[in-house]
């Protein structure tokens, strides 16, 4: 009986209903994985339908997001969707499913890029139903991770994306596909070791009956162990988003994985890091994110730092545009070190941001090293007019990570700072100078593959094709969408959305909730 | 109907002798090499549904020598599938005689099945013993040399756990487990206990191929038939894992007395076994230290000796007994080093996708039985508060999963050789359809252990619970 017990929660649910809406978002293209994996497929004869299927899958995904999302209801602070099954409860497991707000920012970039993600890997003509079936199995553990409201799912799914991720890059990648591969997989791994141990101790300290988050992050804990439980949470993210200086797998995993694995890793996988310390130290440990929040600060300024130094001193575009997809995920962690409302709204929209900006840049560079036959920067030079399409998505890339006004990030870097002003202001102060530095980078960057004197040394290029434009334009498309219309368009003339609720609306629900421990007092209101 | 409960063993030695006998004096015709293999898995998965059947009565038997309790329940249903499961994905023409190929498993499955049975340190013993016997004669049909090794070292192994039972006895008066437990409650931990209890520990990290004690035991297994291996690997280790658990249970009014070891060779064999498994590249050798590492979490959570980490052992126990004794005879002959499985998910790909969820599934990789074992035990340990031990296991872990992708690139990414070139060495399973068959329900298996956990996990608690551990 306790099997089929479920809670089910339908808030957020309105013409599509649906009590399992997240497990289907995950367990869909798990089976599709499975489904392509066994399909007898003679000498390649059926790539083009492994493709289609995997495709389909995850258009099918993204419809059913997109409703979700037109009905996710932006006022409620609760978690919306849930799903709640015992399943050892011996161990106090739950297979606990829900989304607030950053969830399902969350959730929508996802989404796009794995849209993004099958297109760019149209051209994969080896062991295609491996491929498409790690990809699908990749992002489904992305999905699981978003939505897991118990700690243990969590762990099953942030461990899980481990190993299709890693064995996509040793598979198709690059000429030093085994070194990131085994960078990918030492780091990831003592990441979500470091995670482990952090919810085993919140676990051990709530008493051990459960891992609940809503439990576990009820219980009043003390400072102390509050501050180990996030020491180790910020390890593993800091592993995964990356964050100086646990960023030694992303140069080699970016630069080598094939295109798609490449925007999947910098664009969904990764931005699981920041997600990770906003879920878990931000709303559930708020001494310990008083505490570290100088900690963060100081990361983040190193992170962007270091990604603009490193960018400028590559010699090879592919390295370039892995440095620089490690700006935004410090900028994330810039707003949530703000602890204050406003740096943790500009955080949630900066995953979403700054997960499309970091999956342009790195696979634009990507496209373009691919397109012109090298990756030297030595070679690369004057490319705008003979790659006009790129040269245009390259530019909307760079546009992104500095937070130019009209793309979403400009919204996002704007609420960062502003909140991390007032709280951090020499982690603010250092994060600009790092991102003036990236500034640098990138007009130097831009400046030289597109824009320099044409290299007659240089290998014949040609432009992006069908597809890759494709894949680069949801990206960029996405991000001029919501730094368009950030409430959502509205018929003329009304207040009613046309058909987008409007994504800062949306996903600004349950932040409040998770900002409530950082709001300051009111003065003279009475306590 | 009481004695209903032992009909499984019934069935077990029946076939295993009929099987023997029959092979010795002639008995089956040519043709029954077709027919021998489903006849015997299918009797042992009947064994596994009387087993689950009637198994849940709460009996006793023989003067209370053997007892019919939760964790016997569970062990046993763990045995039955583990042999059922092995006999059908295994890779027949690559073992050196079907008739004790098809018995030995038989056997060491009826050891195990005595020793979650027994309620006193004889039955244990006996249980042990047969278990480790059967596994030396499959081996000596290949290699005698080393099934002599083999014989030699389960001497000493066996020599260390008489000790220590010996001690036990003389120092409770008993050889009943329940009534040792009665008479330890009011001793203190000593020295003088613990130091009987540390041979004890090292005679069954022996039998169960723990590190630093696994180079015989494993060597020894890589050495044999597919079968062999996974009998050296897998059931052996579950044998004398089912007897350390009950060992565990008697002595857990003092856990002083045993904790540190139980620690010390967890974390010892952890860490070892992924830098092993990381150190070598073939498969089989890769599975045998894969297996040595998960071995370590469950003794792991026998160290921390309440009902919740002793169930979590039990529970990873069944997950380490299906894919170690399975993985290699899935491998089948394919086991001559790496370039034998080069391309393997290309012509063989269900006994590859075995392979590779064993793999993984040892590993502790999500999120397959093994993983939810090991998380289970991670649980136990930080309620134990035993985070030095969680450190170094999980560091283990993560070895053990870049060693299982490594292998998973070989069999995926990898092209096949060419027909022309494979040569002996390279030789691939034979497939066949209970092989196809044996092959599909063990994925099943190890996919669906951990993922519709609940009644797995809640039968382990109960068999923890049958103990007496609080």
């Amino acid at each position: 009986m306790t099997l089929i017990a479920i809670t089910t929660q339908t808030v957020g649910a309105g013409i599509f209903s649906s009590a399992f809406l997240l497990s289907l978002l995950i367990w869909v293209p798990v089976v599709a994985a499975i489904a392509i994996g066994l399909m007898p497929n003679p000498r390649g004869r059926y790539d083009t339908l492994v493709k289609q299927i995997a495709f389909f899958t995850n258009l099918g995904t993204m419809f059913i997001l997109f409703i979700a999302y037109n009905q996710f209801e932006n006022f409620l602070p609760t978690m919306q969707y849930e799903e709640k099954l015992p399943w050892l409860p011996a161990i106090g497991v739950t297979y606990h499913l829900g989304v607030d707000g950053p969830g399902i920012a969350m959730l929508m970039l996802s989404g796009l890029v794995g849209i993004a993600a099958m297109l760019a890997s149209l051209g994969v003509r080896e062991r295609v139903r491996s491929h498409f079936a790690l990809l699908l199995l990749a992002e489904s553990s992305i999905t699981g991770a978003i939505v897991a409201r118990d700690m243990f799912v969590l762990v099953l799914f942030w461990g899980a994306s481990i190993v299709p991720l890693a064995l996509l890059i040793l598979g198709w990648g690059g000429p030093r596909r085994a070194a990131a591969s085994w960078r990918l997989i030492g780091y990831w791994g003592l990441g979500t070791a470091a995670l482990l141990v952090g919810v085993l101790a919140l676990y051990a300290a709530t008493g051990g009956r459960t891992f609940d988050m809503d439990t576990l992050f009820q219980t009043r804990l003390s400072s102390r162990i509050q501050l180990g439980v996030s020491v180790a949470v910020i390890v593993a993210a800091a592993t995964r988003l990356p964050l100086f200086p646990l960023h030694g797998w992303l140069r080699d995993a970016l630069a080598e994985a094939p295109p798609g694995v490449t925007i999947v890793i910098a664009g969904a996988a990764s931005r699981l890091g920041a997600f990770l310390i906003l879920r878990v130290v931000i709303g559930g440990e708020p001494a310990a994110a008083h505490l570290l929040s100088p900690v963060l600060a100081a990361l983040a300024a190193l992170t962007v730092g270091y990604a603009g130094l490193a960018a400028l001193r590559s010699l090879d575009l592919r390295h370039a545009g892995a440095y620089l997809a490690m700006v935004p995920g410090g900028l994330t962690v810039l707003g949530i070190a703000a602890v204050s409302p406003l740096g943790i709204a500009g955080s949630v929209l900066s995953l979403f941001t700054g997960g499309l900006a970091a999956a342009l840049i790195a696979g634009v560079c990507a496209t373009v090293s691919e397109r012109a036959q090298t990756r030297s920067l030595r070679l690369l030079s004057g490319l705008a007019p003979r790659m006009p399409n790129l040269a245009w998505l390259m530019t909307l890339g760079a546009f992104a990570l500095l937070g130019v006004p009209v793309l979403a990030s400009f919204s996002a870097q704007v609420m960062t700072f502003f909140g991390a002003m007032k709280n951090q202001p020499v982690g603010g102060f250092a994060v600009a100078a790092g991102l003036a530095v990236v500034a640098v980078a990138l007009a130097v960057l831009v400046g030289r593959v597109l824009f320099g004197a044409p290299n007659p040394d240089a290998p014949g290029v040609s432009d992006s094709s069908l597809g890759e434009t494709w894949y680069l334009g949801i990206l960029a498309g996405a991000l001029l969408w919501v730094g368009v219309f950030p409430g959502g368009p509205k018929i003329p003339g009304t207040d009613t959305p046309l058909f987008d609720p409007g994504f800062i609306l949306q996903t600004s629900a349950g932040v409040s909730d998770l900002a409530s421990s950082y709001t300051l007092p009111i003065p003279g209101a009475s306590p | 109907m009481r004695y209903a409960v032992l009909v499984p063993e019934a069935i077990v030695v029946a076939t295993a002798i009929g099987i023997l006998l029959g092979g010795r004096f002639g008995w089956f015709p040519r043709g029954s090499r077709a027919y021998l293999p489903p006849a015997a898995a299918l009797l042992v998965l009947v064994a596994f549904g009387v087993e689950l059947w009637a198994g849940a009565s709460l009996t006793s038997y023989f003067g209370g020598a053997l007892v019919q309790d939760r964790f016997a329940l569970f062990a046993k249903a763990a045995v039955l599938l583990t042999a059922g499961l092995a006999l059908a994905a295994a890779d027949w023409p690559s073992e050196d005689s079907m008739h004790i190929g098809l018995a030995m498993p038989l056997l060491a499955a009826f050891g195990v099945m005595v020793a979650s049975s027994a309620a006193d340190v004889l039955g244990l013993w006996a249980g042990l013993e047969l278990a480790a016997a059967a596994a030396v004669v499959l081996v000596s049909l290949r290699r005698p040399d080393l099934a002599l090794r083999l014989l030699l070292v389960g001497g000493v192994a066996s020599g260390l756990v008489l000790f220590g039972f010996a001690f036990l006895y003389a120092t409770t008066g008993n050889a009943d487990l329940v009534a040792m437990r009665d008479v330890l409650v009011s001793r203190a931990p000593t020295i003088a206990l613990a130091l009987p209890v540390l041979l004890l520990a090292a005679g069954l990290a022996i039998r169960a191929g723990l590190a630093p004690f696994h180079v015989a035991g494993l060597t020894v297994g890589l050495g044999a038939s597919p079968l062999g291996a996974g009998l050296v690997m897998g059931l052996t280790a579950l044998a004398a894992t089912a007897v350390a658990i009950k060992v565990v249970a008697a002595l857990s009014p003092i856990p002083a007395a045993y904790t540190l070891w139980a620690e010390v060779i967890a974390g010892f064999a952890i860490v070892a076994g992924g830098a092993g498994a990381l150190a070598v590249r073939s498969p089989r050798p890769r599975l045998a230290y894969l297996a040595v590492g998960q071995l370590g979490w469950i003794a792991a959570g026998l160290a921390t000796h309440f009902r919740s980490g002793i169930a979590a052992s039990l529970f990873l126990l069944g997950a380490f007994a299906i894919a170690a004794t399975c993985g290699p005879a899935l491998l089948g002959r394919a086991d001559a080093g790496e370039p034998a499985i080069a391309g393997l998910g290309a012509v063989r790909p269900l006994r590859t996708a075995g392979v590779a969820l064993a793999m993984l599934s040892l590993a502790g990789a999500p999120p397959l039985a093994g993983f939810f074992g090991e998380l289970a035990v991670a649980a136990a340990l930080a309620q134990n508060g035993s985070f030095v031990l969680l450190g170094l296991a999980l560091l283990g872990s993560v070895m053990s999963i870049a060693a299982a992708v490594g292998t998973l690139r070989v069999l995926y990414m990898q092209s096949p050789p060419e027909e022309s070139r494979r040569g002996a060495a390279a030789a691939l399973p034979v497939v066949t359809a209970l092989s196809t068959a044996g092959a599909t329900v063990f994925c099943l298996v190890i996919a669906a252990y951990g993922l519709l956990g609940n009644p797995i996990f809640g039968l382990a608690d109960q068999g923890a619970e049958a103990l007496g551990l609080r």
